[in-house]
């Protein structure tokens, strides 16, 4: 089970570098590409009600929390705690990582459908 | 047969931000140690600041882009992109390691022996000029006024 985790780390690691490569080209490099400003509301707004730009970000969100998290959970482990303790910091970071989700899906879907 | 004791970990919780004198690709994995906290950290208050701006209307959206295009806030901004490329490249370098890509095949150990870490360095060393790379790319971008 353990590696099982471990695996899932591994593989949200490749779609954070894939969703997250394309977060950052979009937003960063807009002078070497020469698109228009992707700080502005309207393209804000754009972002958040496409589809496609919506479902990246929610997708990101999922699997970049699960990476942070699991990840920040080894170093906390390090530390050798009692196996009750890295129980309580595991559950910790689940709750966390669930209220950080709900909230970040929840606010912009909440504003487009008002 | 006597068993071989494993080395020590000298440095403990020090080594988690410091590699002392060993070889390059403990530094690689401080600062994936590192990059990787930094990230987390900043994806938080992304996550915080970008829907509590969200909330607001246009104005309050764009009074807060300008508070982010200050040059103190732009240089942190570079950082956390350099962070970025670091850590997923870095992690790229790792993956490959684990399941065992970019070794070359096994070879009888003879002298002068061809070690693991050894066949690893060339993979790092390439990595870490792609990573210079795009980094300057995105400094250039920076640097042009972008955001």
């Amino acid at each position: 089970m353990r590696t099982r985790f471990h695996l899932i780390h591994i593989v949200t690691g490749v779609l954070i570098a894939v969703f997250l490569s394309i977060h950052i080209v979009r937003l960063h490099l807009d002078d070497i590409l020469d698109s228009n400003d992707p700080n502005s509301w309207e393209s804000m707004i754009h972002r958040a009600t496409d589809g496609m730009w919506a479902a990246l970000y929610i997708a990101l969100l999922a699997v970049a929390l699960y990476h942070a998290l699991y990840g920040l959970r080894g170093i906390i482990l390090e530390l050798t705690p009692s196996a009750r303790a890295g129980r309580v910091t595991t559950w910790c970071l689940v709750a966390i990582g669930i209220a950080a989700f709900g909230w970040g899906t929840y606010v912009p879907i909440h504003l487009l459908s008002s | 047969m006597r068993q071989r004791e494993h080395r020590q970990n000298y440095l403990g919780a020090r080594g988690w931000v410091w590699a002392g004198r060993y070889q390059m690709e403990r530094h690689l994995y401080v600062l994936h140690r590192v990059t990787g906290l930094g990230l987390l950290l900043f994806g938080i208050i992304h996550l915080i600041i970008t829907t509590f701006f969200r909330m607001g209307d246009k104005d309050t959206w764009e009074s807060a882009i300008s508070v982010v295009h200050n040059p103190v806030l732009k240089v942190g901004a570079y950082l956390v992109v350099a962070a970025f490329i670091f850590h997923a490249l870095n992690g790229l370098r790792l993956i490959l390691q684990e399941f065992g890509f970019a070794l070359g095949r096994p070879i009888p150990p003879i002298y002068p022996y061809k070690d693991a870490l050894r066949k690893k360095r060339r993979l790092a060393v390439i990595l870490i000029a792609v990573i210079a790379i795009l980094a300057v790319v995105f400094l250039y971008d920076f640097a042009a006024g972008g955001g």
